[in-house]
């Protein structure tokens, strides 16, 4: 008999998990040892301790910079009264989106080996399962309490109760949250939570939550809001949101064996090249892996079928029959994106100045989802090299459609602003809103854009790269470079979203017009936005002549130090 | 009676998002009696990998019940009858061929591996790489790593999806010597192959086109290569 024999069927395998079980633990525990071989400990704690401390410097260094000023005693009323649906609308938007990560696949990812050689082999899915799942908690808790931690530590210099408190509290409250997403994905994964009812279920969620901060209803997420103001006052029946919380994890990890392993393998290999483009600080990457663990495809069929005989410029028309594609679920977030940068922007309008960074996030990613046409160019390399077009003319032209399509998401967007402001003022400044409104619309949605273009075509593979790419540079710089190409196109989105702390300034003040004011950066943000076109333009050629004039220096400096050595 | 050592019933899948497209596999009922060495046959595309994938528990029919050995797909006892040869092999980054082999042996309950798998990897010509990383091996030896991490477990039903492509001869040759040894040894082999010499080998063609079969007989009673490309 040979030994294969010896393994087949002659040897059918016994099926008692405990050897497998503990080869899984140990196979565990030796990778944890190759990945952690040569991790000096004590190194290790003092560089998080002192990233810690200086992270914690900054963070104040930062909150105090802001400076906004103290709510008054009826504004305080208000926020009492209102926060937590406003805050709750968090929760309920965290949980929608748990549902609709689990109904898409569920949130956990495995090494595609692990699908491979673990979930194929005799061992409870559970078990093998089990690590990955409080990986998953604990991962997504450590960061929702440190961003709503730090966010919350702002809101306590403007609302009574200390830093201290509202840092602990929105930990708290950010860790509700963080748990509530991936329990409510585990267990919608769990339960094979068709897609279309978890997006009902989100949209009666949001509705409902949306009426309770219009009219003063309770919501299903005002528990959870309550909780957040717990920096201010604690109310023991807010408890009942973490208990609620930890019974959706609790269901969740108990039904974690019934996870698919055609959404682990699908999402595996997805996940390591989402890791791998985070590790890049490739936004772009970023986004269009998240769209294909969302299983998101275009249309087969465009929303509006342009004609087959039409005769406008051949990038103008590729442009919008990519956009014409765009799948409901896309365009629905963009119009949430567009909702949530208007709401910023009132935000800071009535002095909360940190709600900048939202509008930033929502132009930024508005504007990448709206580039799509560019990115499919800039993902098609050989293609585009083969058109009888400079690259850098294509690239521009592939502007313009993205360009017209963000109009009405501008628009939308003023609107949405004036909504707000009404609802907040009672109405009392609707006709001066609109124009000021519409203009820093106009500014942020294009500066968004403006960056998103970056981050879209700096990422282009280069014709010029090779071994003599930026060789121009010395080495110590190239960290630096790194930093700077991620952060230029967040800069450049971001200056769309600062008018309004401009003009913010002019209406507190009253020395000056607002809507002048506002004109005045929309027309800046315009100019800027002519110039990244431009830069988009003519980068190519712009890098063609750096280079041509580094090599030349190079020459120069060589022929120097041959004439010096031949002395 | 013996339960066979495969059997689909209505086993369908289907990846499309509207109502008229055609299904990766239209509904299919098989079975496969132990022992037999089937060759699975088909055009790209026709539905060969998605129906392998779907009795190894990788992917979630969309309709209809796998069986192995008379365990639903998935189970415990499945997973201990069948191993699974993909096309596309997978390995960790960070353990080498010897830790693969032995940690997937393991997994299956085996205690002393040691020896098989030094045997396995001499025949397979992989015995000087037995400490390297497969994830840096070339595509053959890669192909030749999966298929004695597939050979160092105990199975009873071997299903296996491409496996000469990137083997050298003598990879290939060592590869149909395991087939015949497993086969001799009571082994249940399904091989998706578009080796068509590996055809007349077998005990039974199935052959597969457009997501439905065309041909489910002895090998020899048809032109196996007018079946899968003029169907």
């Amino acid at each position: 008999m040979t030994d294969i024999d010896a393994l087949t069927a002659a040897d059918p395998a016994p099926v008692t998990t405990s050897t497998g079980v503990d080869a899984l633990h140990e196979m565990r525990t030796t990778r944890k040892r190759h990945r952690l071989g040569d991790l000096e400990w004590f190194d290790a704690a003092y560089k998080v301790y002192v990233v810690a401390l200086f992270g914690g410097i900054v963070l104040l260094w930062l909150s105090d910079l802001v400076g906004d000023a103290e709510l008054s005693a009826a504004q305080a009323l208000d926020v009492a009264a209102n926060g937590p649906a406003v805050v709750g609308m968090a929760a309920v938007i965290a949980f929608v989106a748990g549902l609709r990560s689990g109904a898409q696949g569920g949130p956990l990812a495995l090494e595609a080996a692990d699908v491979a050689h673990v979930m194929l082999a005799p061992i409870p899915r559970r078990t093998a399962l089990l690590r990955p799942t409080v990986q998953r908690l604990r991962s997504a808790g450590f960061a929702g309490a440190a961003v709503t931690a730090s966010l919350a530590q702002l809101a306590g210099r403007r609302l009574p109760g200390t830093p201290v408190a509202w840092f602990f509290a929105g930990g708290l409250f950010g860790l509700n949250l963080a748990l509530l997403w991936v329990g409510a994905a585990l267990v919608a994964h769990a339960i094979r939570l068709p897609l279309v009812v978890s997006t009902v279920v989100g949209l009666v969620g949001v509705g409902w939550q949306a009426a309770a901060i219009t009219w003063g209803v309770p919501g299903p997420g005002n528990l959870d809001g309550s909780l957040g103001l717990w920096g201010w006052r604690q109310h023991g029946i807010d408890s009942l949101a973490l208990v609620f919380t930890a019974a959706i994890v609790v269901i969740g990890v108990l039904l974690v064996a019934r996870t698919s392993l055609e959404a682990l393998a699908r999402r595996a290999s997805l996940v390591a090249q989402l890791r791998f483009a985070v590790t890049m600080q490739d936004l772009r990457t970023v986004i269009l892996l998240r769209r294909q663990l969302s299983s998101e495809h275009t249309r087969r069929q465009p929303w509006v079928q342009l004609s087959a005989r039409g005769t406008g410029p051949a990038v103008w028309r590729r442009g919008w029959h990519s956009l014409l594609r765009l799948p409901a679920g896309r365009v629905l977030r963009m119009l949430a994106l567009t909702v949530g940068a208007a709401a910023c922007q009132v935000a800071v309008i009535h002095g909360t100045s940190p709600a900048i960074f939202g509008t930033l996030v929502c132009t930024f990613v508005l504007g990448l989802e709206v580039m799509e046409p560019l990115s499919q160019e800039v993902d098609q390399p050989d293609r585009t090299d083969s058109f009888p077009l400079e690259r850098g003319d294509l690239m521009f032209r592939h502007l313009a459609a993205p360009a017209v399509a963000l109009v009405p998401f501008t628009l939308l967007g003023a609107a949405t602003a004036v909504g707000i402001d009404a609802a907040v003022t009672d109405g009392s400044r609707v006709a001066g809103a609109i124009p000021v409104a519409l203009l820093l619309a106009v500014a942020a949605t294009f500066a968004g854009a403006s960056g998103a273009a970056i981050s879209i075509v700096r990422d282009a593979p280069d014709p010029m790269s090779g071994t003599t790419q930026d060789v121009y540079l010395p080495p110590e710089m190239a960290g630096f470079t790194t930093v700077l190409r991620t952060v230029i196109p967040l800069v450049v989105s971001a200056a769309g979203a600062a008018m309004a702390l401009g003009t913010r300034g002019v209406i507190e003040r009253g020395d000056a017009s607002p809507v002048a004011t506002a004109a005045r950066g929309a027309l800046a943000i315009v100019l800027l936005t002519a110039g990244v076109a431009a830069w988009v333009r003519s980068r190519d050629r712009l890098r063609r002549k750096i280079r041509a004039f580094m090599s030349e220096g190079r020459e120069h400096t060589r022929q120097q130090q041959q004439q010096r050595s031949n002395r | 009676m013996t339960a066979p050592a495969l059997a689909l019933r209505e086993l369908t899948k289907s990846y499309g998002r509207a109502d008229g497209d055609r299904p990766a596999l239209s509904p299919m009922n098989l079975e496969v009696p132990a022992g037999q060495l089937v060759a699975l046959v088909g055009h790209n595309g026709s539905g060969k990998t998605t129906m392998m994938r779907m009795v190894a528990g990788l992917l979630d029919p969309t309709d209809g019940e796998v069986d192995v050995h008379g365990h639903a797909r998935s189970s415990l006892e499945a997973r201990a009858e069948l191993s699974y040869l993909a096309d596309s092999p997978t390995f960790y980054d960070d353990l080498s061929l010897r830790e693969h082999l032995e940690f997937v042996a393991r997994m299956h309950g085996v205690t002393e591996w040691a020896a098989d798998a030094d045997r396995l990897v001499g025949r397979l010509g992989l015995a000087d790489r037995f400490d390297q990383l497969p994830t840096t091996f070339s595509r053959g030896l890669r192909q030749k790593a999966a298929i004695a991490i597939a050979f160092v477990r105990p199975f009873s039903l071997l299903l296996v999806d491409e496996p000469f492509v990137g083997l050298d001869q003598a990879g290939k040759d060592a590869l149909l010597v395991l087939f015949d040894e497993a086969h001799a040894g009571g082994a249940t082999l399904v091989v998706a192959t578009h080796e068509l010499s590996f055809v007349h080998r077998a005990d039974r063609l199935l052959a597969l086109a457009d997501g439905e079969v065309r041909y489910d007989g002895a090998p020899g009673d048809t032109d196996v290569h007018a079946l899968v490309f003029h169907t």
